[in-house]
């Protein structure tokens, strides 16, 4: 049993962004092999980029060239996903879960009568039929969905599969079939894009390691000690609804019930209490670790390990032995 | 301006879950339901633009089974919403994301809408499909991750920001569009109890389920896990704070494996 797949891939700086390379290793899985598997790109650069799908063994490339793809509306882009999955008889689109992807997918299902996951941790393709697992609930729960019908659209989680071996290959570069996109679509304008502070933002979200910064800092003007150990691990910092209510950071760096929900491979808790509402927003995370001068802080009934004492001694030893073992 | 809400009712946060007996989805016996939290952050959002848009309505709309989608229209209503209109899923129906939005996109047809207001997922299953679908469906633009919607009477034109990978972006956009609401950035109000009283003579509109074809493809739930508990932290011990960097990078490195 296998897929006919087709990724949509996204370009960071020009080139193929990492949930895209991790959608190219589980297709390659789900089809078998490079034949059964189809790169898209769209964008001004996406035939510049087309090639970096050959590394992997994707010699089909579908690309729709075009600046107006960098600053359309993501409904504009299904159209075109949607007739290069019927030209290329695919019946899987994989996507990397980005803000990019999330928006895609439901889209995307809608038109082409397809089933569909967003934030996939897990796909097999069994006697049981398509099956996709995920977090749901803020990690707190995994729910294992069957995608029946004969098409499915799924969305992969960052940091849940693995960027394929290297395998390089000729690229055929195909213009991808482009339909007028329907006169209602074509009205919005996205009129600025400024980069988010340090950080924080979807960089959050995507992040593999994540350092938040609470309360227990006591003033704004501490808030570069969680900062600086986030840079010297490449880390995206994160913050508690304390530190956001009282200003010291914008709202987007918020984690929790009411702001993000992050499940990196490791996150730092450094002065946060470790309130329910902190908690559902990170604890599926990997590996949890908690800096709390109190030992019987809440947070540490979830963290992993746990380091009790002054944040303020701590946090830049930390910092300074991160800088060491990374040669930083 | 005629706005349209979509609400949905979830799990209280601090719900303690269970499987079903069946094992496919999450146990709903004996638990509380309220007004998703990113839906009440779309409510607000209509609220205000409702109270800065003379001759502005806000109709909410909600997919799901008695009598907790009942309750949150009634909560919508409190809060200020103007009607309702109530798709009734049959009890024993399990949730399919592409379904709600079939039902929601058929409820919302007939009805004036020129913005359509979403969370951008909900706090049980999260699987934000439904506002993109919706867009799709209604066949008009989405957009997810918004926040700080205005409206810009002068252009006749919505105002937004999302933050995206590519960072903060601002949009302007013509009515009308689907838009999914971020997180509660705008604080949302609660209900007073005159409102809660006066909602309750409200009549809620009534539109007919009918199921999706098989050919759509059904998202069938099969398992529905909780992680063991986690067992509370090791904690390290140490003398000097140089001594505790040492040993947590030592762990993360070799025991835990996450280090770069
Ligand atoms: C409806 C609702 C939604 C909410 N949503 C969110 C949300 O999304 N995200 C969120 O984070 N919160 C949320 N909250 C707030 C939440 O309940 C807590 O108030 C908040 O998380 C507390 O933040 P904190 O841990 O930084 O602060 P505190 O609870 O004040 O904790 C500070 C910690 O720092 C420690 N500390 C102090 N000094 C030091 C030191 N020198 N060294 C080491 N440790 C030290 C203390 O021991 C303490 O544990 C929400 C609340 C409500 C009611």
């Amino acid at each position: 049993m296998s897929a006919r797949v087709l990724v949509v891939g996204e370009l960071r700086d020009g080139h193929l962004a990492d949930p895209t390379l991790e959608s190219v290793g589980s297709a390659l899985a789900l089809a078998g092999g490079p034949e059964g598997v189809v790169g898209f790109l769209a964008g001004a650069s996406a035939r510049s980029a087309a090639s970096e799908y050959g590394r992997y063994g994707v010699a089909d490339v579908r690309v729709a060239e075009s600046g107006s793809f960098d600053s359309v509306p993501p409904a504009f882009l299904a159209p075109v996903v949607v007739a290069t999955a019927s030209e290329t008889r695919s019946d899987t689109i994989v996507v990397g879960g980005t803000t990019f992807g999330r928006d895609l997918t439901g889209r995307v299902a809608a038109r082409w009568n397809a089933a569909a996951a967003n934030g996939v941790t897990e796909v097999r393709l069994t006697g049981e039929g398509f099956l996709v697992r995920r977090p749901v609930f803020g990690g707190r729960a995994t729910e294992t969905l069957r995608l029946e019908g004969p098409r499915r659209v799924l969305s992969l989680r960052p940091h849940s599969f693995s960027a394929p071996e290297e395998k390089p290959t000729e690229v055929r570069v195909t213009p991808a079939a482009a339909p007028e996109p329907a006169p209602g679509l074509l009205g919005p304008k996205r009129v600025a894009v400024a980069p988010i502070a340090s950080g924080a933002g979807p960089g959050l979200t995507d992040a593999a390691i994540v350092v938040s910064g609470g309360r227990g800092l006591r003033a704004p003007e501490n808030f570069h000690l969680v900062e600086e150990l986030a840079q010297a691990l490449g880390a995206a910092v994160g913050a508690s609804r304390a530190v956001t209510d009282a200003g010291w950071r914008p709202p987007s760096f918020q984690v929790g019930q009411t702001g993000k929900t992050v499940s990196p491979q490791l996150y730092i808790a450094v002065g946060i209490s470790g309130a329910i509402q902190h908690i559902v927003g990170m604890v599926s995370s990997r590996v949890i670790v908690a800096i709390n001068s109190d030992a019987t802080a809440p947070i540490f009934k979830v963290a992993d390990y746990g380091l009790v004492g002054d944040l303020f001694e701590i946090v830049p030893a930390l910092t300074a032995e991160v800088r060491r073992v990374r040669g930083l | 301006m005629e706005i349209v809400v979509c609400v949905k009712p979830v799990p209280e946060p601090e719900t303690r879950l269970r499987a079903a007996a069946d094992g496919r989805t999450y146990d709903t016996e004996a638990v509380k339901f309220v007004l998703a939290g990113y839906d009440e952050s779309a409510v607000e959002q209509a609220l205000l633009l409702k109270e800065s848009i003379p001759g502005s309505k806000v109709h909410a709309v909600a997919f799901g089974p008695s009598p907790r989608t009942e309750e949150v229209l009634r909560a919508s209503l409190a809060l200020g919403c103007d009607q309702a209109t109530w798709v009734e899923a049959p009890s024993e129906l399990r949730p399919d994301p592409l379904a709600t939005a079939h039902a929601l996109a058929r409820a919302i047809r007939p009805l004036p809408h020129d913005l359509v207001l979403c969370g951008k997922q909900a706090g049980d299953d999260e699987s934000g499909l439904v506002a993109p679908a919706l867009g799709e469906l209604l066949g008009v633009p989405d957009f997810g991750f918004v926040v700080d919607l205005r409206w810009d009477a002068g252009s006749s034109r919505l105002t937004f920001r999302r933050e995206t990978e590519a960072g903060e972006e601002r949009w302007e956009a013509p009515l009308p569009v689907v838009v999914a609401m971020q997180q509660a950035w705008n604080d949302p109000r609660t209900a007073k109890l005159p409102a809660i009283l006066k909602s309750r003579k409200v009549p809620i509109a009534k539109v007919a389920w009918t199921p999706l074809p098989a050919e759509l493809g059904p998202t069938v739930p099969v398992r529905f896990e909780l992680p063991p508990p986690r067992t509370g932290a090791k904690i390290v011990e140490y003398k000097t704070p140089g001594e505790a960097a040492e040993k947590l990078v030592r762990i993360l490195r070799e025991e835990a494996k996450v280090f770069p």
